[in-house]
């Protein structure tokens, strides 16, 4: 029963782009609706995520090694990583936002790296996984990439404000390789495709 | 027009005899959960109306002061734009590339495109790129991180507020009304309704033709 439920082995495809539901022939190579080029499942989605993944992995370490910004006053320099900063938001009394920004730039990035792992492994090695389970967990690895950018615009908005003669903040480069984690693990789950989870069951 | 249509589910790949569903009911995927058509009252109406509103908005949003702090006497504040050119001076030109585009250019593509396409629909325009726009706009709504900058502005506030007092400006109650409005441009966009509206416009005009 299971398998005769699956669109594409009832000869369908279903559009990526629009949805539409297209009656698999020799001639058809694009959507009728969208003309948007159709695609049994996503093209080359395992090597794509992976080779997204591998390099957000490399870029992750110099993004929590490097200080992502620093504040001079008069002088004197004061570097602060990622984790530095949630530590002095935390030590100078302002727990829930430590909390937040703990969450979207180290929870977040962290557990997307590993959500999108398994999810590989899971498939490559054709785990037994309940797959209603693991299609929830990428729905919501999908969700919360975005809110990591949090810290880049707070640095954005920072650099901007703090600028006087004497005391100033200033970006650093963990500020690039951070941003490119969160870009590169959203191009990764973008490219994974969740069906595949379903396929080898 | 027929009331009852197969689909795929985008997630799982589930064929699905669907019942063209009534304004405000919601119909899952019974195999994996995602929510597949979730029909709205006057949906290219409400669309045209907020796409306007938003376009609107978006200027004070971009262009009057959003947060102020004063130091040593001297006072400071900043506009969407002027963190970008900020970044840009320091030689992070990647970040600030990705700010300018995640928190200014792709959310007012977004806006224009959702006005020119509602746009056409409402006045039952055909146009040879509403496909192409459709699609852009398809894949431009992940990269619109208009709340997730909102967000970022509190938490800087707060940071600054341990140093200097705050002056907030009408820029930032533009930009608050800005996502509102994209929030509700969103949830009243009916994906599935305008692909059929844009089908039948094509047919029409083939026809005419
Ligand atoms: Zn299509
Ligand atoms: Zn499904």
């Amino acid at each position: 029963m299971q398998a005769k439920q699956c669109a594409l082995k009832q000869g369908f495809i279903n559009c990526h782009d629009c949805g539409y539901l297209v009656k698999i022939t020799q001639q058809l190579s694009s959507c009728p609706r969208c003309r948007s080029h159709l695609h049994e499942r996503k093209p080359h989605s395992l090597q794509r995520t992976c080779a997204l993944l591998l390099s957000s992995f490399f870029l992750y370490i110099p993004a929590n090694i490097f200080p992502i910004m620093t504040v001079t006053q008069f002088g004197t320099g004061d570097a602060h990583t990622i984790a530095g900063g949630i530590i002095e938001l935390i030590d100078g009394g302002m727990i829930p936002i430590g909390l937040l920004v703990l969450v979207a730039s180290i929870l977040v990035p962290s557990s997307k790296l590993i959500g999108i792992s398994l999810l590989l492994l899971s498939v490559y090695f054709r785990w037994k996984i309940n797959a209603r389970r693991w299609t929830f967990m990428y729905r919501v690895i999908a969700f919360i990439g975005r809110w990591s950018m949090l810290d880049i615009f707070m640095i954005s908005i920072l650099v901007d404000l703090v600028d006087f003669t004497g005391v100033q903040i200033i970006a650093g480069p963990a500020a690039i390789a951070f941003a490119a984690v969160v870009i590169l693990t959203m191009f990764a789950a973008e490219n994974f495709d969740p069906r595949l989870l379903w396929d080898k069951q | 027009m027929n009331n009852t249509s197969y689909q795929a589910c985008p997630e799982c790949d589930l064929l699905i005899d669907l019942v063209q569903p009534e304004i405000g009911e919601k119909i899952h995927c019974p195999r994996c959960g995602l929510l597949l058509l979730r029909p709205r009252k006057q949906s290219i109406e409400r669309t045209f109306a907020l796409s306007i509103a938003g376009l609107i908005l978006f200027v004070p949003a971009n262009f009057l002061p959003m947060v102020g702090i004063t130091l040593l006497g001297k006072a400071n504040s900043g506009i969407l734009m002027s963190g970008v050119i900020s970044l840009f001076n320091e030689n992070m030109w990647p970040v600030s590339i990705v700010v300018f585009l995640a928190s200014i250019l792709f959310p007012l593509l977004h806006i224009s495109l959702s006005l020119l396409i509602s746009g056409h629909l409402y006045f039952n325009r055909y146009n040879r790129n509403l496909v192409s726009w459709m699609r852009w706009m398809h894949h431009l709504d992940e990269w619109v991180m208009l709340e997730v900058y909102m967000l970022s502005i509190i938490v800087a506030c707060v940071k600054l507020m341990s140093i200097s007092p705050l002056i907030l400006g009408w820029g930032l109650y533009a930009f608050i009304t800005l996502i509102f409005i994209t929030a509700l441009l969103t949830s009243s966009l009916d994906k599935e309704l305008f692909w059929q509206h844009i089908e039948q416009l094509s047919k029409d005009n083939k026809h005419a033709s």
